[in-house]
């Protein structure tokens, strides 16, 4: 039973997140607050879709750099249709989710077809993306969202948003593609053992633009909940998504070649991180100490888990 | 600069050397240049190309920090950050302590080293993944540094510093050259040392290497020491243009230092690296961001032209790589 | 002009154009560049205000010209490449207020003139005005603005942009002096640092008020995006006992003014920034110098500032701020030839 434990990675996080969620609740009387479980369950949300966009690319053993770019354009086009052509609220996020799967199509296209490295068809494609989102809003915010889509962003039940539901039914979803059908196991095929895959007839090309498409999908998503979140269609969404979206993954186990994910670490590398956030500042740290203890917060955490696989590895 | 062997006479080896990644790259900045030149004159005059030529030598050196640990199949996402406490460090020496100038430098040098060396021993010792141990070092090594000086910066550096900075050859920056007498170094480095050789085959198939003798540790600690000397040296090199240490350096160089690498021809996966490819891939995309500032395209679009360019430029190689795979195919056959 | 150095080969096309325009007779022929630092949305009106200053005063051309991202490389390389299109006029707001001045000692070398504008360089520098907001006067007349909207006493927290800008440090100290002078009514619970990207500002904003939002009186924002977040956050609280002064006029902040939920706003005169900028620009392209004894202000960063003037808004003001920019702009370009500069 211990040992098994130990093999994943899960239990070690969620004891590192047990001990910061009792180390904040102990020192800061604010931190249970209804309200302040609401602000660490906000933050969660999006960030728990970026996580998986970079996820599922990881699952196929690719890198997406592109997330944040693909996210802003996202935002601001569905921005552009509420405001400008008053599209209703329903069609511009489903519209803006199907461009978010058509970025990540064309992502996946590219790099099957032409055989360039993903990690260089994605930073082009970021470029591009950015520079689409630039060009139409000239970094001028779209400000004017319909109201039921911000007080869909702000509204709760107790200290639960309900921003919450998309992210959780993707987190189901994922769970149940990755390990109940055959689609999911191919794509973990595929990132696992390429050569393998293909000579037991798994469409790797197929597979590979799949993945890609689902990525773009889930930052559309991602991008659409900031919308939500931010009450307005900022051009800047997604320009600080790069780092968190492989940290999160990888701190969750998922290897950098492909082949193994998991969404439930991945998801508590994510309430980690969140954490580490929310509690730099509820303990008013001083600015010029906070991106030290950030980066020693994060190697405790690293090597908390390294600890565990020690401990596996021995047992 | 790479390892090809120098090309004997007849159609055959002009065309392997052809179809190396190389003469495809330098094709297309070749391309690219006289497109450029055709379109705006003014993109080759000496201010332009020493502007060009400086920035370069600086994106060659954070292409080297990247290559030398991607070699290994690691990476290094403390660049920036190893980077700009050398400059604060050197900064501090020069300013604070009246330290001359080589010898500050050389400190700077060293910490960058130690702190790469850091990076490296802690990888080793607790097999955890290079990518998560960087991230939160970078933390690390920025976070001292802002604890440390407040980022307040060193102006009052010794002229000869941003004189170096401004420096012409002709119409060529020293920090170019600087560039590539490190790129000859490292090549020598991988071709012809066992040192070099063992680093590249514990990327290629780790557990080969050790089976084969190669101590895998001592080869990854060297990898991410190299890369923070190479980091320091980039960090060094843009204080020298900018004539003082600002806490900003460094900040932007991830993705561009992975870039440069990876267009060459060096593997994120490990086992190979191009020095010459890495130079190529710096150069084509300054190339190609000078080409298009120059050209002046709307203001607010230039990122969309940017991507498209290098997508298209990138295609281009590989679809005339594919080309002259399949007509060598056929001379062969 | 001919401080170039002789050595220098093939450097005939460059020069050439840049002693065309800095030598020809009328003002007319001068290519001035208006540059942000990258793309944010406080520096819109400065399109508007090279169009302006170029049909108003018969400028060759006034450009806008952005940098793609906000890095300090790619600044300078467009500064670069702008020069050798003949560009002789740039007025900027810096990347970086240090590591900008080697590039603009290169383009005083080639002949060009430059002026920061919005944000200055740091003396030494080779710019020659700096003409912006007084970060720290601003951030000092906003928090005694917020200690008198909380009644003189409370508790305040300062939101600010990034840590490693040198600004920030002039703010928080100028917080801090005003903080100081209210014998301890007021305290200052905390600085929160780099929240210059929308969604970690409104991460840590909506942090401190899960936190404390019981234990705080005030916030002052001394940045663009932390001021449009916490308008925002309040609003989403419902909460008009805490008391914001923001940083700039984006609409979020301005209709926080208009419903109570934020008490007021420092609005700095960016278009006027960028068309006296242009004008002065275009003038010392010309010829004219900046007079030795110029009334110039001195502040932490610069002996060379001439305020382009900040104006709070509040309820009362908030739909007739802009007319008091225009008179403040149209006072300083009136003035500018004869207080600032000696022309032949």
């Amino acid at each position: 039973m211990n040992t098994r434990l130990l093999e994943k990675e899960w239990p070690a996080l969620a004891v590192a997140i047990a001990l910061g969620f009792g180390f904040l609740a102990a020192t800061s009387p604010a931190f249970l607050t209804e309200f302040n479980i609401y602000v660490l369950l906000r933050s969660f949300c999006i960030s728990l879709l970026v996580a998986f966009s970079q996820m599922t690319t990881l699952a196929v053993g690719q890198l997406n750099v592109s997330i944040g770019a693909l996210g802003g354009l996202v935002a601001i086009v569905a921005g552009g249709l509420m405001e400008k052509l008053g599209v209703p609220i329903g069609v511009a996020l489903a519209a803006g989710l199907a461009l978010g799967a058509l970025c990540g199509f064309v992502n996946g296209v590219l790099v099957t077809r032409t055989g360039i490295d993903g990690f260089i068809v994605t930073l082009a494609t970021a470029s591009v993306f950015d520079g689409i989102n630039l060009g139409i809003t000239k970094s001028i915010p779209f400000y004017k969202m319909p109201a039921a889509l911000v007080a869909f962003g702000t509204a709760r039940f107790h200290a639960l948003p309900y921003l919450l539901i998309p992210p959780v039914l993707a987190a189901i979803a994922l769970a149940i593609f990755l390990a109940r059908t055959s689609l999911g196991r191919y794509l973990l095929a595929v990132g696992g053992n390429p050569q393998a895959a293909e000579l037991s007839g798994v469409p790797r090309a197929r597979i590979i633009v799949l993945a890609h498409s689902l990525s773009g999908f889930l930052a559309a998503g991602a991008a659409l909940l900031a919308l939500a979140q931010l009450g307005s269609a900022q051009p800047t969404i997604g320009s600080d998504w790069l780092i968190l979206s492989f940290a999160a993954p990888i701190i969750g186990g998922a290897a950098l070649g492909g082949g193994y994910v998991s969404v439930l670490a991945t998801a508590l590398a994510v309430v980690l991180l969140t954490l580490i956030q929310n509690g730099l500042v509820l303990e008013q740290v001083d600015p010029f100490w906070v991106e030290f203890l950030l980066g020693g917060l994060i190697l405790a955490a690293v090597g908390f888990d390294r600890l565990r696989a020690a401990r596996a590895g021995g047992g | 600069m790479t390892a090809d062997k120098p090309a004997t006479a007849g159609r055959l080896s002009i065309l392997s050397l052809a179809s190396s990644n190389l003469f495809g790259l330098a094709a297309i900045v070749a391309v690219f240049w006289a497109i450029f030149v055709s379109l705006t004159p003014n993109i080759a005059s000496s201010f332009s190309l020493f502007a060009i030529s400086r920035s370069l030598g600086i994106d060659i050196v954070v292409g080297f920090s990247t290559m030398v640990v991607l070699a290994t199949g690691g990476m290094n996402l403390a660049i920036g950050s190893i980077g700009v406490c050398a400059v604060m460090f050197a900064g501090y020496l020069m300013q604070e302590l009246g330290v001359p100038s080589p010898l500050a430098l050389l400190a700077a040098l060293m910490l960058g080293a130690a702190s790469g060396w850091a990076n490296g021993v802690t990888i080793v010792t607790t097999g955890a993944n290079a990518f998560v141990v960087t991230l939160a070092s970078a933390s690390l090594f920025f976070g001292a540094m802002l604890i440390t000086t407040h980022g307040t910066p060193f102006e009052g550096l010794p002229p000869e510093l941003a004189d170096f900075g401004r420096m012409r050859w002709g119409f060529v920056s020293p920090m170019l050259a600087l560039a590539l007498a490190i790129g000859v170094a490292l090549a020598i480095l991988f071709h012809f040392t066992a040192l070099g050789r063992e680093i590249l085959s514990v990327g290629a198939n780790t557990r080969a290497a050790r089976m084969s003798g190669v101590r895998v540790g001592r080869a990854i600690v060297v990898a991410h020491t190299l890369s923070g000397l190479l980091a320091a040296v980039a960090g060094l090199m843009t204080m020298a243009r900018l004539g003082a240490a600002i806490p900003a350096i460094g900040r932007d160089w991830l993705l561009p230092s992975f870039l440069a690498p990876v267009l060459g021809g060096t593997l994120l996966s490990g086992g190979a690296v191009s020095i010459g490819g890495t130079i190529l891939g710096a150069l084509l995309i300054a190339t190609l961001r000078a080409g298009i500032l120059t050209l002046q395209v709307a203001n607010f679009w230039l990122q969309l032209f940017l991507g498209l360019v290098l997508l298209c430029s990138v295609a281009l190689d590989r679809y005339r790589g594919g080309y002259l795979e399949r007509k060598s195919a056929r001379v062969r056959a | 002009m001919n401080s170039y150095p002789k050595s220098a080969v093939a450097a005939a096309t460059l020069f050439a154009l840049m002693a065309l325009s800095s030598g020809a007779a009328l003002a007319s022929s001068n290519k001035i560049a208006l540059m942000p630092g990258g793309p944010h949305p406080y520096f819109a009106p400065w399109e508007q205000a090279a169009a302006d200053a170029k049909k108003d005063f018969g400028i060759g051309d006034v450009q806008y010209k952005v940098p793609a991202e906000w890095k300090l490389d790619l600044q300078t390389e467009l500064m670069e490449s702008l020069a050798t299109q003949g560009y002789v006029g740039f007025g900027f707001f810096p990347g970086d207020a240090v590591g900008i001045n080697s590039t603009l000692q290169e383009l005083s070398a080639n002949g060009g003139v430059s002026a920061a504008l919005a944000g200055c360089a740091q003396d030494p520098t080779k710019a020659a005005f700096c003409l912006g907001t007084d970060v720290y006067k601003a951030a000092y007349v906003g928090a005694q603005a917020l200690i008198k909207a909380m009644g003189g006493k409370g508790r305040i927290v300062h939101l600010a942009g990034l840590v490693i800008d040198p600004n920030t440090k002039l703010r928080m100290a100028a917080i801090e002096k005003a903080v100081g002078e209210t014998n301890g009514a007021v305290t200052l619970v905390q600085h929160i640092t780099d929240l210059d990207a929308q969604e970690a500002a409104d991460q840590k904003i909506n942090a401190l008020l899960g936190a404390q939002k019981d234990q705080i009186d005030g916030l002052i924002a001394t940045a663009y995006i932390p001021s449009t977040v916490a308008a925002k956050a309040l609003r989403n609280l419902g909460d008009k006992r805490i008391k914001l002064i923001g940083m700039d006029d984006d609409k979020i902040v301005l209709d926080g003014i208009r419903d109570g939920f934020v008490a007021g706003t420092m609005a700095q005169n960016a278009y006027g920034q960028g068309y006296i900028g242009a004008y002065a620009l275009d003038l010392l392209a010309s010829g004219c110098k900046v007079k030795d004894d110029a009334p110039f202000q001195k502040t932490p960063q610069t002996a060379k500032f001439i305020d382009s003037g900040t104006v709070l808004i509040q309820k009362a003001n908030v739909d007739t701020y802009a007319d008091d920019l225009k008179k403040v702009t149209a006072e300083i370009q009136g003035g500018f030839k004869a207080k600032f500069l000696a022309c032949k």
